[in-house]
């Protein structure tokens, strides 16, 4: 029997379902749900901690005020929430491959990047949604900015491409193990860089700023595509290329991922 | 009628770091690299019918893996063709899946955490298996070995041997053409070998499924395979009805003798002299018996003779010239016993 073709549609009903069973089953653990969570609170308030204990100290940062700083910290919590739910298994790429349990992916009719990262939901994700469009909000009324369609499309749009980073960057992070040993060493690397993320590309020196705009591109996380809501007299017009550069970024991604796993062939058994 | 599986003259060559030792060697790697080419498949050619069962056999590190892994698609061959069900495995690994299923002994396929019965729904989604189908191998498999049971446990729950056999129900729910399948019995106890080997053995013959199985268990191939191919270091040295492998050695027997006790033989290593002497013996009686092997097993002296250099009975008249027979046991050759001459380099 000739299967019929896999498109979308194919992929988003078969996400669906994995999607639905996984958080039944994490929920069955009740413990582990109720202390993760806490967990995740407990991390994102030290966060913000830190940084309301620095605004005390100084009453802006490279005339960076207190609650558009906020802005930026509330949208790179939010461009971060997509990565921390639904490609969180890539934390354990490195693992799989090095016990040699990869193989088992490798055998099944569909996309190899699709069915290995569908396999896990990482359900304290949402917590950060939350945190992060509670932040995200308070800024916003505080700064006065209008609430208009326009806007909140911006808003989507601008989260979205700006998580594509993110995720990207991850992709690239763990795909690195394809070739190395041990790389979660680069995906933890990786990861710290998104503290950065938090914070307007000008106050570092040239170099760094050159880096984070072109080379770890996490600039595009945050801070450009921010600047459109709060100084939009500021925007650099690249910015408004930031959802091409996501998918172009994330697309390299996932090229380099599946290249890495077309040339995986597993430890002897 | 069309093979399932055609290998022609296939190689696979790996490219390997040649390491040199020491920490100095280490860091001089780490500059300047020498690369030499390791043949982990070498000519092989290979025809599997459809519905048929092949035990495919081989010392660690022989090739068995690699050769699985081209059938499967994950692997290009260096040289030479392979098709599956008429298609290069390579060339479109996706459509290549949704015809084969594969069962790894020790690695589960199905998700952690959910029950069976939503990892067969959601396998029946991405192999799009048809409802009837479905419907039809879930009864069957109630049937045959009463899962119903164990459709509603988690699968991280479940014992090796409960989560063996749900894979292979799993890669056989989609009705594929050919399972692959290395080591199913590996870790088992003996009432759960014999249940999965009814199961594989059932399977293939209701659905006329073909089956590649990869063991190191003479168990498996003696309940399961009719025709066995072995391979080793790389190259194939056997193809052939499993039968032809018995006649192959069936000038082989095997003598088990016990003597009865004298005082000089208690001690720790007393079956140990016993053999070294019934050995002596023989060497001298029989100088041109080159095969003959004697060892100890379990309270027995065991003596592996054949037939077409010196007759069984000349040997256990001999012994017991020399000494007194209180038991005595003769054997055929077991596979097991065959396979491991092959091994050692037996044929050649």
């Amino acid at each position: 029997m000739e299967p019929r073709k896999r498109g979308f549609g194919y992929y988003a009903h078969i996400y669906k379902m994995i999607l639905f069973q996984d958080i039944k089953s994490k929920m069955s653990y009740r413990a582990d749900f109720i202390i993760s969570t806490i967990g995740m609170l407990f991390t994102n308030i030290a966060g913000f901690v830190t940084f309301w204990i620095l605004f005390l100290n100084f009453p802006d940062i490279r005339g960076w005020t207190y609650y558009e700083m906020l802005f930026l910290y509330g949208f790179a919590m939010l461009a971060m929430t997509p990565v921390q739910c639904f490609f969180d298994n890539n934390w354990n790429l490195n693992r799989s491959l090095y016990t040699g349990d990869f193989i088992k992916y490798c055998f099944r009719p569909v996309n190899l990047f699709f069915y290995f990262i569908s396999e896990v939901f990482d359900i304290k994700g949402l917590g950060q949604l939350a945190f992060g469009l509670g932040t995200l909000i308070y800024a916003w009324n505080k700064l006065s900015l209008p609430l208009t369609p326009q806007n909140i499309l911006a808003l989507v749009i601008g989260v979205l491409s700006a998580s594509l980073f993110m995720i990207a960057l991850m992709n690239f992070a763990a795909a690195a193990g394809f070739w190395l040993l041990g790389a979660t060493s680069v995906m933890i690397f990786m990861f710290k860089f998104k503290d950065y993320a938090r914070y307007p590309v000008t106050i570092f020196n040239r170099a760094f700023r050159v880096i984070f705009t072109f080379l770890i591109p996490i600039g595009f996380m945050a801070y450009y595509p921010s600047l459109y809501f709060i100084r939009p007299y500021e925007v650099p017009l690249f910015t408004f290329l930031t959802p091409v550069f996501g998918i172009v970024f994330f697309y390299l991604s996932y090229l380099f991922w599946m290249k890495g796993a077309r040339q995986y062939t597993g430890t002897g058994s | 009628m069309e093979p399932m599986i055609r290998m022609t003259n296939v190689n696979k060559e790996f490219k390997v770091v040649k390491r040199r030792e020491g920490v100095r060697g280490s860091i001089l790697d780490l500059f300047s690299r020498e690369y030499h080419m390791l043949r982990a498949v070498n000519d092989v050619s290979l025809e599997i019918m459809p519905g048929e069962m092949v035990g495919y056999l081989g010392p660690n590190g022989a090739g068995k893996s690699t050769t699985i892994k081209m059938m499967t698609g994950i692997l290009e061959p260096s040289a030479g063709e392979i098709l599956v069900n008429g298609r290069v495995p390579y060339e479109n690994r996706t459509r290549n899946a949704q015809d084969i299923g594969v069962v790894f002994g020790q690695r589960t396929q199905l998700w952690w955490a959910l029950p069976v019965i939503e990892s067969f729904k959601i396998l029946k989604e991405i192999y799009q298996i048809p409802e009837k189908d479905y419907k039809d191998n879930l009864e069957y498999y109630d049937a045959l070995v009463g899962a119903g049971g164990l459709y509603h446990k988690a699968v991280r729950e479940m014992s090796l041997g409960q989560r063996t056999l749900c894979d292979i129900l799993a890669a056989f729910l989609h009705n594929p053409s050919v399972v692959f399948m290395d080591e199913p019995t590996i870790g088992l106890d003996v009432s759960m070998k014999t249940k999965i080997r009814q199961l594989v053995s059932s399977l293939n013959e209701k659905k006329g499924t073909t089956v590649i199985l990869t063991t190191h268990d003479m168990g498996d191939v003696d309940a399961l395979c009719k025709r066995i191919v072995i391979i080793d270091k790389g190259t194939m040295i056997y193809d052939n009805d499993i039968k032809c492998l018995q006649q192959y050695f069936g000038a082989y027997r095997t003598v088990k003798v016990q003597f009865s006790k004298t005082v000089s033989d208690f001690g720790g290593d007393a079956l140990e002299k016993q053999s070294k002497e019934v050995e002596t013996w023989l060497a001298e009686k029989f100088p041109r018996a080159k095969s003959t092997v004697v060892s100890v097993e379990d309270d027995w002296i065991q003596i592996l003779l054949n037939e077409e250099e010196v007759r069984m009975m000349k040997v256990i008249n001999c012994i017991q010239d020399n000494r007194r027979i209180v038991d005595m046991n003769l054997q055929e050759i077991t596979t097991e016993s065959v396979i491991r001459k092959i091994y050692e380099g037996g044929v050649a």
